[in-house]
């Protein structure tokens, strides 16, 4: 039973790590397309978010300024859905590897956030930098951030982890 | 874990690629295994014994 449920991919070359890491000898632009293409997509949409919200479509109607939020987190579970094939394809150890970095990277992310959030509401940044022009803040907890911050988390917990079986 | 992987793959003129296609894994998980930094599961110490027509206890031990 086992060797069956083992060799449900033996044919298919495993995916690794590297496919998605640029700069790494394995890194493919199609296979970091395939897995990440939606991702782009949610960050087009988070940007135009950003951009759009506060000044154009304040006046549009709720329904459709909900619609594009839904948009963008439909974008993002598309993305983990294929994240998730993504690591199905892995072998053992990189299946370890990669799920560890996952891990890492939202432990991280969310630490950093909260404890910049909390740096910010106890007023260091603006203490030390000037304050931002039309009410803005020094706080990173928005989607673009977020994103932003777990993809650095990633590539560290990556080489971190990978090292580890090098 | 103890292993005697690099051992019966170089008997068999095998380069670690070789021996990850036919197991379907990567060639750094070959490596890994043969430097000893990792434990295969159980499913991928049997596929190695019987692609080496060996038992598991013959290739690895924990000793």
């Amino acid at each position: 039973m086992t060797s069956v449920l083992y060799s449900e991919n033996m044919n298919a070359k495993p995916n690794v790590a590297g496919e998605i890491f640029m700069g790494e000898q394995e890194y493919s632009w199609r296979k970091d397309w395939t897995v990440n293409g939606w991702l782009f997509v949610a960050t087009i949409i988070s940007a135009l978010c950003d951009v759009m919200f506060p000044h154009i479509t304040r006046q549009w109607p709720l329904g459709w300024r909900v619609g594009i939020v839904g948009a963008e987190f439909l974008a993002i579970a598309l993305w983990v859905r294929s994240l998730m094939t993504w690591i199905r394809g892995m072998d053992e150890l990189h299946r370890r590897i990669t799920t560890s970095a996952v891990l890492f990277a939202v432990s991280a992310t969310f630490f950093a956030a909260m404890l910049w959030h909390r740096l910010d509401s106890a007023g260091l940044f603006n203490a030390i930098f000037p304050k931002p022009k039309n009410g803005g803040s020094w706080d990173i907890c928005t989607v673009g951030h977020e994103f932003l911050l777990l993809t650095l988390f990633y590539f560290v917990g990556q080489t971190i982890f990978n090292r580890r079986y090098k | 874990m103890k292993n005697k992987l690099r051992e019966l793959r170089t008997a068999k003129e095998w380069s670690q690629s070789d021996l990850a296609d036919k197991l379907g894994v990567s060639r750094q998980t070959i490596n890994a295994i043969e430097t000893e930094k990792y434990d295969p599961s159980l499913p991928l110490a049997f596929k190695v014994a019987r692609l080496f027509k060996q038992s598991v206890e013959d290739i690895f031990s924990d000793q």
